[in-house]
């Protein structure tokens, strides 16, 4: 309505319009209006760049449901995505659509092309004018680590967001083949998840047999936070035939070493980037307090993974092998094991009962 | 004598609303996307003469779409924490009062957190929440900062301290405890952010709250004058400061919920602003209020300038780049009024 | 000479709630205070002086009795009408941001504006005369902070003036000046009880003060009303020594004021 009567006043000064312009006070009001409640702004002019550059006739876009139930409008050829998460950008590039990824965040550092990439800031306060300004036709969210502000925030002006949200590895894989929908990668997707199923499928024949090894999962140690059962991580553990000491609800559970000691797991797991980093901190972790008296710490029964088991991406399987290896070694042959296999240090058997 | 005209009130806030637009034009140029001073003139006309459809799209949705709204949500949440700032210190007769300070920014945030976990469905929830949060901190301050009837200045702060810590641990207890992912944001918003767009329901009740609570206040500007010359003195100048005080009160805590619920705790401001509009103009509430407004709305809109640009494309919270400048200040004004 | 204030059999109680026995009462008083007349209430501590004067101006209702300015009833005057007829000085509050001695003047106009209450010229010119009257012209661009003790004193009194009352109230203003800036006020405040026509109402102990300036005394002990009249009348030696608690002297002065002396305590003992 304000729109329509500020378009009749604009033909009607016309003629005279550079006086009108700075005449008219009115206008300026209405301007600030129009500023203050985007609401103002004609729908038509709001609708995502993408439909404007195709042919009018040609199917300009998709509808999509997410992960999380919202409705999202995605144009048919998607040239510039966005991700907004590390396991996102993963799968991108898992689906061959790296080339197309226009931007990811500062914490995206797999594969190594994916760090060469336009920063728009970190997962949870991302630069929002950065995002717009790389004219992205999708954008790429998952609930774990973003904002429900960010996601509301961009739909509101008009851009599209894909939120996915796994909490197991078959979601994750879900999210692999949803993703492939989006991306119109449909093709590349099944081949991953076809490959991705099948080794699962392979560990969980080879372990069916073994009983489940009592872990605790190290996320951080000082203070000592673990995973909580809901977890994708949690599930993780369980496709590689362990199960979690710690049982609750929370998501990153801050636990009392009191508790651990009590719980005695066998086997410590870690997650790094860098095996070698870890094993000094484990080291340092020997000689402290509550630490000690850990029956799997003074026994050596650590295993380090790859610290791809923190995010749900393809990879995450690979660290599902490798802990699966490591922790059931007799179930899997000898030359079965993956390159970068993680073992369980056993140096102190002396002190084992 | 120096009596407060018109015309000086007028000049005043003139001057202040100029820089305020150039501040405001220089944060629409400024940010992750430089935009050039050229190109923003062009557009505004585009608009103002109705053909924002000729617009890029990429300059509209940056400049017009995320930037302007973020700015204008500065200039409102600026000028609600300053006005209630300058409030709160007539109320209490403290120059140390700040919502922040006082724990009404914590209260408020408590009100609106629960809001979300109770019924996160209504966003119209989390204001009111905020409002009842305020209030009931202020109410409690006041009645811990009273020693033998009287209201005594350290007591209030340390009074305020407390309310503010006390809350702060129900904050995180709750953060931890439910677990909710859609709470995690919060770490954010309780360090003062305005990254987070405001839903477009919102801004109507935003700035109408805004402005009858500002408003309200400056009904009673000239009676707040008097009561800072003390409480018994302003009854006897004829002032009704039962009806002042209830005025006051509900407008500030309003003005602090409001600004709380869009911006979570932006600390500091309050104190700040008022405290330099106090250097420059003097202590007159019928100035110091407007002065104040648009003070704050100058210190918010620069604040978050650098918030945006500093550390581009990441950005810091706004809380923390008006907390790097308030402390220093505030320790300033305690050791003064220690003397 | 016409009657401005008129305190009748008022009386009043506090009480720590509204069925608990009081804590403290005011038993039934009666004056009266004529144009340019300067009343005394004197008394000790904790003798009602203050509940008398809150009476008088209008903050509190006496539970009996009645006190009326002019006819009407004090405590049911409205705010902003009350404020034009009767200042109120108390003893100096702390001033938390500095204002200029001028405009603190011109807060006693405040009863009399509207909305913003921005001074007018005549609000200005009132102001002006209010500070030549205490003599404190050259105050005017000071701020409070940085007066003297006798200056602020002066300068509280300018802005009651500015509210053009008929009844002042003072409240121990004696209190922080020394003894030359005592007299100085008394004078100055009979003067102007002459000039503007007020009844000017004094709470004080101040003995020897009171028996110099007064017209009437009207003499509290213990929230009872013990005596009223001129200071001839109420000065009387077992009287002030049971009410003060101290060995005094009174004798006749010359203009047959009272003069009241502290008996020397060692001296009486020798005897």
């Amino acid at each position: 309505m304000e729109f329509e009567s500020s378009r009749d006043l604009t033909n009607r000064a016309e003629a005279n319009f550079a006086k009108t312009r700075l005449a008219a006070p009115g206008r300026w009001v209405m301007l600030l209006i129009f500023f203050l409640f985007d609401a103002a702004l004609p729908a038509q002019t709001r609708i995502a760049q993408g439909a404007a550059q195709s042919p009018a006739n040609a199917p300009a876009s998709h509808l999509f449901t997410d992960e999380i139930g919202r409705r999202v409008e995605v144009p048919a050829a998607v040239e510039h995505i966005v991700s907004l998460a590390p396991n996102l950008t993963e799968i991108v590039f898992a689906l061959g659509k790296g080339d197309h990824l226009a931007g990811d965040t500062d914490f995206c550092d797999y594969p190594a092309e994916a760090a060469q990439k336009p920063r728009v800031g970190g997962p949870v306060n991302p630069n929002l004018e950065e995002i717009v300004a790389l004219t992205p036709d999708l954008i790429l969210a998952t609930r774990a680590i973003n904002r429900r502000e960010t996601v509301e925030a961009l739909a509101r002006i008009g851009l599209p967001v894909y939120v996915t949200d796994p909490h197991s590895v078959d979601e994750m894989i879900t999210s692999v083949e949803h993703v492939g929908e989006v991306l119109h990668a449909e093709k590349a997707a099944a081949a991953l998840v076809g490959d991705l199923r099948e080794r699962l499928s392979y560990l969980d024949r080879r372990i069916a047999a073994t009983a489940p090894r009592r872990v605790l999962f190290v996320v951080w140690t000082d203070p000592l936070i673990s995973v909580g059962s809901g977890t994708f991580i949690a599930d993780a553990l369980h496709r590689a035939g362990a199960r979690s000491v710690v049982d609750t609800a929370a998501e990153w559970p801050r636990l009392n070493l009191e508790e651990i000691i009590r719980l005695q797991p066998e086997v410590l797991v870690f997650a790094s980037a860098h095996a070698g980093d870890t094993q000094h901190d484990i080291d340092a972790l020997r000689t402290r307090p509550g630490w000690r008296d850990l029956d799997a710490l003074r026994r050596g029964k650590i295993v380090v993974i790859s610290d791809a088991i923190n995010r749900p991406a393809p990879r995450m399987v690979d660290a599902v092998e490798q802990l699966a290896h490591a922790l059931h070694p007799d179930s899997f042959g000898r030359g079965g094991s993956p390159a970068n296999a993680a073992h369980i240090a056993e140096e102190a058997c002396a002190c084992a009962r | 004598m120096r009596p407060l005209t018109m015309k000086r009130l007028l000049w005043t806030c003139g001057a202040l609303a100029g820089v305020l637009l150039a501040c405001v034009v220089l944060a629409l140029k400024l940010g992750a996307v430089p935009i050039s001073v050229t190109d923003l003139v062009l557009n505004l006309g585009r608009i103002a003469i109705g053909r924002s459809d000729e617009l890029p799209t990429e300059y509209r949705l940056i400049v017009f779409d995320l930037r302007l709204p973020r700015i204008l949500l500065g200039i409102m949440v600026g000028a609600a924490l300053s006005v209630s700032g300058a409030s709160f210190q007539a109320l209490l007769r403290n120059p140390l009062a700040d919502p922040f300070v006082l724990g009404v920014s914590s209260g408020a945030a408590l009100g609106s957190i629960l809001a979300l976990i109770v019924a996160p469905q209504f966003a119209l929830l989390t204001p009111l929440g905020a409002f009842l949060g305020a209030g009931a901190t202020i109410a409690a301050v006041y009645y811990l900062g009273r020693r033998e009837g009287q209201l005594d200045s350290t007591t209030l702060l340390l009074g305020g301290i407390i309310c503010a810590s006390f809350l702060s641990a129900i904050i995180m207890f709750l953060m931890t405890t439910l677990a909710g992912r859609d709470l995690r944001g919060m770490v954010f918003w309780l360090m003062g952010d305005l990254s987070t767009p405001v839903p477009a329901g919102l801004r109507w009740i935003f700035t109408a709250g805004l402005l009858a609570a500002i408003g309200a206040i400056y009904t009673t500007a000239a009676d707040l004058n008097l009561l800072l010359t003390g409480e018994r003195e302003a009854i006897h100048l004829g002032v009704d400061v039962t009806r002042v005080k209830l005025v006051v009160y509900v407008s500030a805590s309003l003005l602090t919920a409001l600004a709380v619920s869009v911006s979570g705790a932006i600390g500091y401001v309050g104190l700040l602003v008022p405290h330099a509009v106090r250097l420059l103009f003097g202590s007159d509430y019928r100035l110091l209020i407007p002065a104040s407004a648009l003070g704050g709305a100058i210190a918010i809109v620069v604040a978050d300038m650098l918030a945006r640009t500093v550390v581009a494309p990441t950005e810091l919270p706004v809380g923390a780049m008006t907390a790097m400048a308030g402390a220093p200040v505030f320790i300033y004004l305690l050791r003064r009024g220690l003397r | 000479m016409t009657v401005r204030l008129n305190v009748e059999q008022a009386s009043f109680a506090y009480a720590a709630s509204a069925r608990s026995a009081p804590t403290f009462t005011l038993g039934a008083t009666s004056f009266q205070a004529h144009e340019r007349e300067l009343i005394a209430i004197l008394g000790p501590n904790a003798s009602g002086k203050s509940t008398l004067l809150r009476l008088i101006s209008g903050t509190i209702a006496p539970l009996s009795g009645r006190v009326e300015l002019d006819g009407h009833e004090t405590s049911r005057l409205d705010s902003r009408t009350r404020a034009q007829r009767i200042a109120v000085v108390h003893q100096e509050s702390p001033i938390i941001y500095p204002a200029l001695a001028g405009d603190f003047v011109l807060q006693g106009r405040h009863p009399y504006g509207r909305a913003l209450r921005l001074a007018s010229q005549e609000d200005i010119a009132i102001a002006r005369n209010a500070l030549a009257q205490v003599g404190a012209e050259h105050l005017a661009h000071r701020t409070i902070g940085e007066l003297s003790g006798g200056e602020k004193q002066r300068v509280i009194l300018a802005r009651a003036l500015a509210q053009q009352p008929r009844l002042v109230l003072l409240d121990e203003p004696t209190l922080h000046l020394d003894i030359g800036a005592q007299v100085e006020l008394l004078e100055r405040l009979r003067q102007l009880a002459e000039e503007n026509k007020y009844a000017v109402v004094v709470v004080t102990h101040e003995l020897a003060l009171v028996a110099e300036f007064a017209d009437h005394v009207v003499l509290l002990h213990h929230g009872t009303c013990l005596r009223v009249g001129p200071p001839a009348a109420v000065y009387q030696r077992e009287l002030l020594e049971q009410v003060f608690e101290a060995p005094l002297e009174v004798e006749l002065g010359p203009a047959g004021r009272p003069r009241v002396n502290l008996r020397a305590r060692r001296s009486e003992d020798a005897t």
